[in-house]
């Protein structure tokens, strides 16, 4: 053979697969799904199988004339949620025929490493993404579209019009649909059995709070089901609640973005309060490995513990068919304040917040589509779809009497109506009535005192492997700059 | 005897055609596997050195991109995290995992080189776990080491011993360890199977002649089947300690280096700090993945010097 007839070949191969490595392939994404089926497997709850979850790479050209929008969202285990988005996406078409919606159910942090991937690269990013308020860097990089002239914000409450909005940047960024509450559950059947009755109040002072982790340790519980097998908020939110009303959402705030020190008696007060909490068995003995599903069901199916301290996220991992990993709608459980450590300035102040939601990413090469789209879902009656399938508060705005979804329509999404009515009434009595919301963030301050804030008060200060001298010093020596 | 007959024909001079080795054929069949190293390895180590200088953080909008040199480097040095538990745990586990491994693959190696009975089921058992992936085998421990219900605390409660039914993943102490025999667990099949090879490639003769010497089993294996298989327990010791020193799925999938960094590796920790920090910086962690690949190249080079010396 001639040399140029290898050449030839040579430079034929190497084009090939420089080519060849171009193209977009498919993923299946199976590890996070594939740990949650095996998890709940373990938990003995009989779960489905969950059907492994495809992903599939943006579409290089939309189908036929029509314009395709991209969409990909957290939530892939949360069927209420699923439902929503789903309903809201097939009525987008509906209205607009020449729009094809594509959405990719995740879970979080593979759907951030995605994004963060297909951002950085420029190539393979959805043109609608979840998004959560902690995820600045996206905005400061300038991944994100501006919202702000784009959603109806007199449909939303004022505070989600500032929860997409930072400080420096121009712009807001998120669209929330859920107005987060955090709410104390208590098994009220374990209380029956233990004899302590809920005060009128539905909020215990400090001594007897303790007294009652005591008494349900004594009895085989855990104080609480929280666990943080594979979240780093979940057991730190324990403490949040109780720094609440002891300290008011302001200092609260201050030393969340740890913007001062915390080493102050009242910090302290909190800590050591805790740490007899951890001492007297209110976390779990699986605390360190126990995930977020699986806590779920430790504390609805399983009843292995007095409390749980969650937002109202909680009805979308549980507001499902037992089979699925969901709870009993005949286990009522009741809420509760958190407690209140003795001097309190804000007894009553509960936190609430957002949860997930959604945002434009600037690479989308229809952005007028997608800001429609999420305009199109800011409407009233989206909010009360929101709250009738996820029976989670919403937040858009919406009139009960002519928003809410008919029952012809909810039966059609498999709604059964009054299933969880008395989940409401006695939320909009604890929360509605005797609480007063305080709007507060999730979002920790700046790197190194994030992780330093998880280590102190999501695993040092429970699992008792950090002093309360020891959270301290650790807090205070990654103060944000 | 005739001159013809003391012709002495001379040799057939080849020429340059027949002796040039086929260039064209090689390139043909090195070139893909060459472009998909220079794409996929060679080009990413020089990307990674290239950011470790820089810092790179989101602002206004537009993402910076700031030279500052050796600051990053210098900046490891005051990471408590990286030096006192990623680096620590890291070299703790590359020092004690491969001495255990080598000394449990050498010995199974041996039993079955011997012939133990069953040991043709040994081969394959023993190498069973290698086929099983990373993640799995971290998923399958975490149960198993679960402090409530896993097998081994139920067995220890069942069996009266109590005391020894820890939290295995959530104390200060144990993590670390568990980490460490989990991965001993997925990897020794691999060493062993190397040295069994390295075994059965010692020739037969040369134990004959220490038998017919008055060897016994264990003079043999030890003073004439050792030194032979020199050269192999090197290169899976080597293989072994680069292994423990870059190990991620295993720990990321059973503990992601909780509670409190205590099972923290350079592999993780630099996974968080380029993923999740709530930074688009790739500087710091570059940085981290650079100095530690020079650490890794030390090691190795140590690991060869000490130990390969010429079998007389």
């Amino acid at each position: 053979m001639s040399k140029k007839l290898y050449l030839f070949i040579f430079v034929t191969l190497a084009l090939s697969m420089l080519l060849a490595a171009c193209q977009p392939q498919t993923v299946i994404e199976t590890v996070e799904v594939e740990k949650e089926k095996l998890v709940e497997v373990v938990t003995t709850v009989e779960v489905e199988v969950e059907k492994l979850v495809e992903v599939t790479a943006v579409p290089d050209q939309p189908k036929g004339d029509k314009t395709l929008i991209v969409w990909w969202s957290h939530w892939a285990n949360e069927p209420a949620k699923r439902n929503f988005v789903e309903k809201v996406a097939a009525d987008y078409e509906a209205a607009n025929p020449d729009v094809d919606i594509v959405v990719t159910w995740w879970d979080k942090n593979p759907l951030r490493d995605a994004i963060r991937s297909t951002m950085t690269a420029g190539e393979g990013a959805p043109d609608i993404t979840t998004f959560d308020t902690e995820m600045r860097e996206w905005a400061d990089a300038g991944w994100l579209m501006d919202l702000e002239d784009v959603l109806p914000w007199e449909n939303f409450g004022p505070s989600f019009y500032n929860d997409g909005r930072y400080a420096g940047l121009d712009g807001v960024f998120k669209l929330n649909l859920s107005a987060a509450v955090d709410m104390v559950l208590v098994n009220p059947y374990i209380m029956e059995e233990l004899g302590i009755e809920l005060p009128e109040s539905r909020q215990f002072t400090q001594a007897e709070f303790l007294d009652v982790v005591k008494q349900c340790n004594a009895a085989g519980y855990a104080g609480v089901a929280n666990s943080i097998g594979n979240r780093p908020h979940t057991g730190r939110r324990v403490i949040e609640d109780i720094m609440v009303p002891y300290v008011g959402v302001d200092q609260f705030g201050r030393w969340l973005r740890g913007e001062e020190s915390v080493d102050t008696p009242e910090f302290r007060k909190i800590l050591e309060f805790n740490v007899e909490l951890a001492e007297a068995g209110m976390y779990p003995d699986v605390y360190a490995t126990m995930g977020i599903d699986e806590y779920h069901v430790y504390f609805h199916t399983q009843q292995k513990a007095c409390f749980l301290f969650n937002p109202t996220w909680y009805t979308g991992r549980s507001f499902k068919p037992v089979e699925q990993g969901g709870q009993d709608p005949n286990f009522q459980f009741k809420f509760m304040l958190p407690p209140l450590i003795d001097g309190g300035v804000a007894p009553n102040n509960v936190r609430s917040g957002v949860e997930s939601g959604y945002a434009i990413l600037s690479s989308t090469k229809h952005p007028d589509v997608a800001k429609d789209i999420l305009a199109f879902i800011g409407q009233p009656k989206y909010g009360a779809l929101w709250t009738a399938l996820t029976d989670s508060p919403s937040a858009i705005l919406y009139d009960a009497a002519t928003d809410w979804p008919s029952l012809e329509e909810l039966e059609a999404l498999g709604v059964e109506s009054g299933k969880w009515d008395w989940y409401w009434e006695e939320f909009n009595y604890v929360y509605g009535e005797l609480a007063e919301l305080v709007v507060t963030s999730e979002s920790v301050g700046c790197g190194n005192y994030g992780d330093a804030w998880v280590q102190a008060l999501n695993e040092g200060i429970p699992q008792g492997l950090l002093t309360v001298d020891e959270a301290i010093e650790l807090l205070d020596s990654n103060l944000c700059q | 005897m005739s001159a013809e007959h003391l012709t002495i024909s001379k040799p057939t001079k080849t020429t340059h055609k027949e002796t040039q080795k086929p260039w064209g054929w090689i390139l043909f069949f090195i070139a893909p596997l060459m472009i998909y190293y220079l794409i996929f390895v060679i080009y990413p180590v020089f990307a990674t050195f290239y950011y470790s200088l820089f810092n790179i953080t989101p602002k206004g909008g537009q993402i910076i991109t700031t030279f500052v040199g050796f600051d990053n480097y210098l900046a490891l040095l005051e990471d408590d995290i990286f030096i006192k538990k990623a680096v620590r745990n890291t070299l703790l586990w590359a020092f004690v995992g491969p001495t255990i491994e080598m000394i449990t693959a050498t010995t199974l190696a041996f039993l079955v080189y011997f012939k133990i009975p069953l040991h043709r089921f040994y081969r394959t058992a023993w190498f069973l776990p290698m086929l099983v992936s990373g993640v799995i085998v971290g998923l399958v421990f975490r149960w198993i080491f679960n402090v409530d219900w896993g097998l081994l605390n139920v067995t220890l409660r069942a069996i009266g011993l109590d005391q020894f039914a820890l939290n295995w993943l959530g104390r200060r102490d144990t993590p670390i360890w568990v980490v460490i025999f989990v991965h001993f667990w997925s990897t020794f099949g691999y060493s062993f199977v190397l040295l069994l090879a390295g075994l059965t490639a010692i020739p037969d003769e040369l134990l004959d002649a220490a038998r017919i010497d008055g060897c016994n089993v264990v003079q043999a294996a030890w003073r004439v089947m050792l030194p032979l298989l020199r050269p192999t327990f090197v290169t899976v010791l080597v293989l072994s300690f680069m292994g423990k020193m870059r190990a991620f799925n295993v720990v990321w999938v059973l503990t992601e280096g909780k509670p409190l960094h205590f099972s923290e590796t350079v592999a993780t920790y630099i996974q968080k700090r380029a993923f999740g920090w709530g930074t688009l910086d790739m500087g710091y962690p570059s940085a981290m993945a650079v100095s530690w690949f020079l650490v890794v190249i030390v090691g190795v080079t140590l690991i060869n010097r000490w130990l390969k010396r010429p079998v007389d």
